[in-house]
């Protein structure tokens, strides 16, 4: 009798189900920075909006990703709801403070999928998910040196808020 | 009917209710539930295998209603579909979680199997 399940897809269950998580939190990390980059723009933050559009962007494009992996494996990428997020932010900070908690969730899950390929010996999507790991090296500098900029830069100050648009918007 | 001749040995799972039991020739799984034969291709059947067990039993029963008495399941390709019961929507998922698991042993088998020839 031929061996269907394996010869259609290279994913374990578990595996393809922790992938589509990961995927959903990819997604909704994109429309949450969607969200973030709206708030910026009604409140006069051109710069850093503009920042925060291409971050969702990216973020979206991890999302395919991972969803193109999958199908790509003979898996079944299951299409992520999209919930409702947070939408008003107290202040200017506060954006940057919760994006740098998001990405520390990300990289947290992203652990958890490579945990989870290596208990179940499946080295092909390790390799896969390393190039996620550098990125998230990569996503959680800039998230921190936004908030170090908040630091250097006195939001309080005359021209305080208008210099950290500019200085944000640089980074990466 | 070649068909009935496979099922004396690639039958993967039997219930009162049906049995069900794979296809070389096509690649296929075939569910034969209350007289209802459907096959599916195998991303088919685990997409059917889901959505049975994620239909919400507790809800049903809870739901007074006469609308609750019964759910239209549906699959890819239409290739079930059928208002069932709560009984029948338990049986039926017995039926495809004892194919998924025979499925599931027979990868197991083959993969130990594979190993020790290399």
């Amino acid at each position: 009798m031929k061996d269907l399940l394996r010869t259609t897809t290279s994913l374990t269950e578990g595996v393809e189900n922790i992938l589509n998580l990961q995927a959903k939190l990819e997604s909704d990390a994109s429309n949450k920075y969607l969200a973030m980059a709206a708030w910026l723009d009604r409140n006069g933050f051109a710069n850093t909006a503009s920042y925060l559009y291409k971050q969702a962007e990216e973020e979206r494009e991890h999302f395919l990703k991972i969803f193109k992996f999958i199908t790509d494996m003979g898996g079944i990428a299951v299409t992520p709801s999209v919930p409702e997020v947070q939408q008003e932010f107290a202040s200017f900070r506060e954006v940057f403070e919760i994006a740098l908690q998001n990405e520390i969730a990300v990289t947290q899950a992203i652990n958890k999928v490579i945990a989870k390929c290596r208990a179940e010996n499946d080295y092909a999507t390790e390799d896969f998910m390393m190039w996620y790991v550098a990125e998230q090296r990569e996503e959680e500098k800039n998230a921190r040196r936004a908030l170090e900029l908040f630091e250097l830069i006195n939001e309080n100050e005359a021209t305080g808020k208008f210099e950290l648009d500019v200085q944000i918007a640089k980074i990466g | 009917m070649a068909l009935v001749s496979d099922l004396t040995t690639k039958v993967l799972f039997e219930t009162e209710k049906g049995y069900s039991y794979q296809c070389d020739l096509t690649n296929k799984i075939i569910i034969n539930f209350v007289d209802t034969v459907s096959s599916y291709k195998i991303q088919d059947f685990l997409l059917f295998q889901r959505k049975v067990n994620n239909v919400d039993i507790l809800d049903m029963l809870y739901d007074l209603s006469d609308k609750s008495d019964a759910q239209l399941i549906e699959t890819t390709k239409r290739n079930f579909s059928r208002n069932l019961t709560i009984c029948e929507i338990v049986q039926l998922r017995e039926l495809l979680n004892g194919t998924k698991f025979t499925l599931n042993l027979h990868s197991m088998l083959c993969n130990i199997v594979n190993v020790e020839l290399i």
